[in-house]
């Protein structure tokens, strides 16, 4: 079926959603942080890498004044894709927390604007509803992805000394296809909830608060990687301690820990650590960010479709 | 004249109640303590596992009948087992500060019972003393609750007792916490009381929390030079530590710019100075407290200002009750 203007119903839902969270100041409060983060990253990755070339002048100075051979700067080692390490800390958490608060805010305005029992009322499938939903949380996150991805390319361009190979282009491509899984997988989160709880607290509290246990907790459980440096994409590759506890946690949890799967993925794909291999294995980790973007997707749509609009307003 | 301490008492004494019946700060409270024990609980655990491979390690070299000298034991702090405790406190006591300071405005606005409060023989300032009277009582129990559990955990994970002066050095500890928690709540509630939309006054103090706590630590980090290259630069180039510092002094103003960065942070004041009681910086590990607390004068000093600070903020701009009334 199709509605006016030739879209679907679907795409229509997907269209005034997309409206609606553009017109509200929270969303684009997130989206500024997160877009001035793109481009704060973008800056210390050259800062940093700038400062090391001149460190490494200096070192190979002091080698000479101390009768020492200089050796290689080990930073030419390094992927040029290494210089984007700050990006996938930026996705992890200013990007999964914008995520969960638009996949929150794309069903919860209707919900207390009290529109639902009216949509209720119109010839307008459920699965139409839920499927413009998710398009409108997908729409949104791939737009933060490819502004993102865009600085970055443009970064890459202009900064000297790098050589860029179409395979590396290849791999920041897959970066930024990781990157938009792990958000959507945290907007489709956001989205189930702000449907499935009856209080808007928990709405929003439940998502944020598996947030920070997959991202802080989990690691710490299945690795003994603190939760400071459970943000750093390098701990992906950091070795699991011995130990019988360790081998069950990392074998049992290790599947659900959503966040060391995302490092794992953007460790391997932005080659930060070339002589070490993350503990998860890249396609075992991929599949996990694949299996969650599609569980919280059915989530959505599960508890969308089984709404009751006649009761849709929040308690609280 | 009105004596105001009863009226602070009857305040903090409803917010205390209020909180208690409410399942959200619960469910914050708890899960930092079930966090803050998972933390402990996984460092007791690795470092079994470390102790148990030296055991595996020496014995294989005795059985080989070679010397064990060159295997150093592992080292054990009982208290540097905090470390990922100490974190979680510092990612999610925030958290808990937040929450309470937003519910404790929220829940005024939301009655629209602001007003008629005010229409009471009742200050603004014996208000709102009340209300961080009786959320600094909560937070404290909270915080003491995980340290308390803490400090057993240790004594119960590691088979060690503590002394006097470690038990010290957890108190001190809490009451950085608290603190560093209490700037939260001040700064949450703060902006729950002026800002005219209270959704954004959680969300912006979200945004504070993300940028202070997890991206400002983060950015001080990774500027690190050393951190630039897996392994680190000056490992991989083979440059002893004396060496190196003499290299960085030529880079003052970057690692000024670098640890100011980090210093806006109060989580990463929290950390210095905890890590620094708890001795797990390592620099700090056998130091007499008042040494360390005088080589950590800035960053307790820096706690208590950036409390102080906030609470004369909240008691210095008087809440509009006029423009701020039902949740919008």
């Amino acid at each position: 079926m199709e509605g006016a203007f030739g879209l679907r119903p679907a795409a229509h839902v997907m269209m005034a959603a997309l409206r609606t969270a553009l017109r509200d100041s929270t969303v684009l409060l997130l989206t500024v942080m997160f877009l001035a983060m793109v481009l704060i990253a973008a800056y210390l990755g050259w800062a940093a890498s700038n400062t090391v070339e001149q460190v490494y002048a200096a070192a190979v100075t002091s080698m000479k004044a101390h009768g020492q051979k200089p050796v290689d700067n080990p930073l030419h080692e390094m992927s040029a894709l290494a210089l984007l390490r700050n990006m996938s800390i930026y996705v992890a958490l200013l990007g999964a927390l914008a995520a969960i608060v638009f996949g929150h805010l794309v069903f919860a305005t209707d919900r207390k604007s009290g529109v639902l029992p009216l949509v209720a009322s119109r010839p307008l499938a459920r699965t139409d509803l839920a499927l413009g939903k998710l398009g409108a949380v997908a729409a949104a996150i791939l737009f933060l992805t490819l502004f993102a991805a865009a600085v970055n390319v443009i970064t890459l361009l202009i900064l000297p000394n790098l050589l860029m190979t179409p395979a590396l282009w290849a791999r920041l491509a897959g970066f930024y296809a990781a990157s938009a899984l792990y958000m959507m997988a945290f907007g489709f989160l956001g989205l189930a909830c702000a449907v499935y709880f009856r209080s808007e607290s928990l709405a929003l509290l439940v998502p944020v608060t598996l947030w920070l246990t997959l991202t802080f907790m989990m690691p710490q459980i299945t690795a003994n990687i603190s939760p400071m440096a459970a943000l750093n994409p390098l701990s992906a590759t950091a070795a699991v301690p011995g130990g019988p506890f360790f081998a069950v946690t990392s074998t049992l949890l290790g599947p659900l820990s959503l966040a060391e799967a995302y490092r794992a993925v953007s460790s391997a794909l932005l080659q930060l650590a070339p002589d070490n291999q993350p503990h998860q294995s890249f396609l075992g980790a991929l599949a996990i960010l694949i299996a969650a973007a599609m569980l919280t997707a059915a989530a959505s749509i599960r508890a969308i479709t089984r709404f009751d609009a006649s009761r849709s307003d929040y308690r609280d | 004249m009105i004596n105001a301490f009863p009226q602070i008492q009857t305040i903090a004494g409803k917010e205390v109640r209020d909180a208690m019946r409410t399942y959200i700060i619960v469910a914050v409270a708890g899960f930092l303590l079930l966090a803050a024990l998972v933390a402990l609980a996984v460092s007791g655990i690795a470092l079994q596992a470390q102790v148990a491979a030296y055991n595996e390690g020496r014995d294989q070299l005795i059985a080989l009948g070679q010397p064990v000298d060159n295997l150093p034991p592992p080292t054990f702090v009982p208290l540097a087992l905090l470390r990922g405790f100490v974190e979680q406190i510092e990612i999610i006591g925030a958290v808990l500060g937040i929450v309470l300071g937003y519910r404790t405005a929220a829940i005024e606005r939301g009655r629209n019972t602001l007003a008629l409060v005010m229409t009471r023989p009742l200050s603004q300032a014996a208000f709102l003393a009340g209300k961080i009277g009786g959320n600094m009582v909560l937070i404290a129990i909270s915080l003491a609750l995980a340290f308390l559990a803490g400090a057993l955990g240790i004594i119960w994970v590691a088979g060690v007792s503590l002394s006097f002066d470690e038990w010290l050095r957890v108190f001190l500890s809490f009451l950085a916490a608290t603190a560093y928690a209490g700037s939260f709540f001040l700064l949450g509630m703060f902006l729950a009381f002026h800002l005219t939309r209270l959704p954004h006054a959680l969300l912006y103090a979200f945004a504070i929390w993300l940028t202070l706590v997890l991206v400002a630590p983060q950015i001080g980090d990774t500027m690190d030079p050393d951190n630039q290259v897996a392994g680190g630069v000056f490992r991989k180039m083979g440059i002893a530590k004396a060496q190196e510092r003499e290299i960085l002094a030529t880079f003052s103003t970057y690692e000024y710019t670098r640890n100011a960065i980090e210093e806006m942070s109060p989580a990463k004041h929290f950390e210095r100075l905890t890590f620094a009681l708890t001795g797990i910086k390592d620099t700090y590990t056998g130091m007499a407290i008042g040494s360390v607390l005088y080589e950590k004068q800035r960053d307790w000093l820096s706690l208590m200002g950036i409390f102080a600070a906030l609470s004369l903020l909240v008691f210095w701009l008087p809440i509009n009750f006029t423009r701020i009334t039902k949740e919008t």
